[in-house]
Formats: structure tokens, sequence, C-alpha cells
């Protein structure tokens, strides 16, 4: 399992997964996300800051929960990503999709 | 050349595996020590995409174990992983990134993307697959 610690800033849902996000992980992270978006809570944030590996299944969850905030008027951001998660952003070209944020506060406030 | 130092796992091929191979990575960095961030971060990505390959389309339903070494030499980082699974249906030529926000299919191109070398090959009844980044520092 994964923790995830959850707030909320702004308006906006803040979810701070810790570990590792791979394919063991990624599903809890998908469903967490999607449940916070039937539940009404479309704006979210992932701060990154705790999530020292991410693989491809990790991303996948990320991109999911993208496009179902997306498609439900809201959005996902994600935030304070360290040097793995920002590698494989790179490698994978999806820095332009899934843009990070220096900061939750950063990510909470843009628009 | 003989090898730095290095390490080799045997493991169900089932997800919570993953975690042991991240394990036996750990360990080798330590007894390492002096390689650089760049190369443990693109090393450790590709070996984990190895991995979750294995994990996931080796198994033929019956119980299966797959092997991993590790080591680093002077000059590069290499992984070889093995099992006795089902053939891998790859073609490491043509393993390009998916469409933007396409939620799979991204593993092999990232494993390609960060290592110098990656092969697979069907051995008999054996699948054997090697990761080699050359050291940049």
């Amino acid at each position: 399992m994964i923790r995830v610690d959850t707030y909320v800033e702004d308006g906006v849902a803040v979810l701070k997964p810790q570990g590792r996000l791979t394919m063991v992980t990624a599903p809890a992270l998908r469903e967490l996300v999607a449940e916070m978006i039937t539940s009404g809570q479309v704006k979210i944030v992932v701060d990154l800051s705790g999530t020292e590996f991410m693989d491809s299944s990790g991303l996948g969850a990320l991109i999911s929960g993208l496009k179902t905030a997306r498609r439900a008027g809201g959005e996902l951001r994600i935030a304070c990503l360290g040097p793995q998660v920002s590698t494989v952003l790179r490698l994978t070209n999806l820095d332009r999709v899934l843009r990070p944020y220096e900061s939750v506060a950063e990510a909470v406030g843009a628009r | 050349m003989p090898a730095e130092c290095g390490g080799t796992l045997v493991a169900p091929a089932e997800p919570a595996a993953l975690d042991q191979v991240h394990d036996l990575l750990q360990a080798l960095w330590e007894d390492a020590g002096d390689v650089t961030l760049e190369d443990r971060i693109c090393f450790e990505t590709a070996v984990t995409e190895i991995a979750g390959n294995i994990v996931l389309h080796a198994p033929d339903g019956s119980p299966l174990d797959f092997t991993v070494e590790v080591s680093v030499h002077p000059d590069r980082i290499e992984a070889r992983f093995r099992d006795a699974g089902r053939r891998a249906h790859v073609d490491l030529t043509t393993a390009r990134l998916p469409e933007d926000l396409a939620e799979s299919g991204r593993g092999l191109a990232l494993a390609l993307a960060g290592v110098d070398e990656l092969e697979y090959r069907r051995d008999g009844t054996i699948n054997r697959w090697r990761v080699t980044r050359r050291r940049t520092g």
C-alpha cells in the first residue's frame, strides 16, 4: 500500500504520496484521485516531494488523473518533483503536458 | 575488466518483487559509492521498467521466479535478468512513446531513453534481458 497524505488548500485538494509510485502502488493513487473527482473535488495538486521514485505506471496514474479531472471541468497539477521524477517526466516528454510547479502554493495559485 | 561490485536477487515474478529490486540497487549504490546521481536514476528507472515487464508478462499462471544480477564496472553499470516464463513479444528497435495522454505503453521507451544498451533475447526456454548504462562520471 502507499500512504497518501491529503488536505485542502484554497479549495484545491493536495495529495502527497509517500515512497515509491510504481506498478505496486499506482493503482491506489489512480483510484484515490478518481474518488476525489467523483465526490466533486476536481482541482487537484499532487505534491511529489515525498515520492522518491516513479515508474511508467506511476506516470500513467498521473495522466489518468489529469484526464479525469479535465473531463470534470477541473485540473491536476504536480509540484515539488525530486530528481528521479523530473527525469522520468523529461525522458517521456511529458513535462509539456504535466508542467511541474516548484511549490504546492504555486500549483494551487496558478490559473 | 572485472566488476567493481555487484549483487544478485532471485524473486517471485509478482509486483512486490519491485521493492526487492530497489533494495538490491540501493545496496549496490552504497557499495559502489561513486556512481553519479544521473547514472543511478537512469539505470534504476530502466531496470524497474524491465522488472515490471517481466512481472506483468512472463508468468503463465503458475509461480515463476526471475533472477537479476546487477554490477558496477569502471566504465558501465549493468543488469542481467533471466526467467523461464513466456516469451516477451517486444521489438526494441520500434519501441516508441505513445501519444501524450496515453495511460500506459511507455515502459520500454522510457527504459531505452535512459540507458545505452537494452537487449532482449530468447535463449531456448529462457528470457534474457541485459541493461547497460555507460558511466558518465
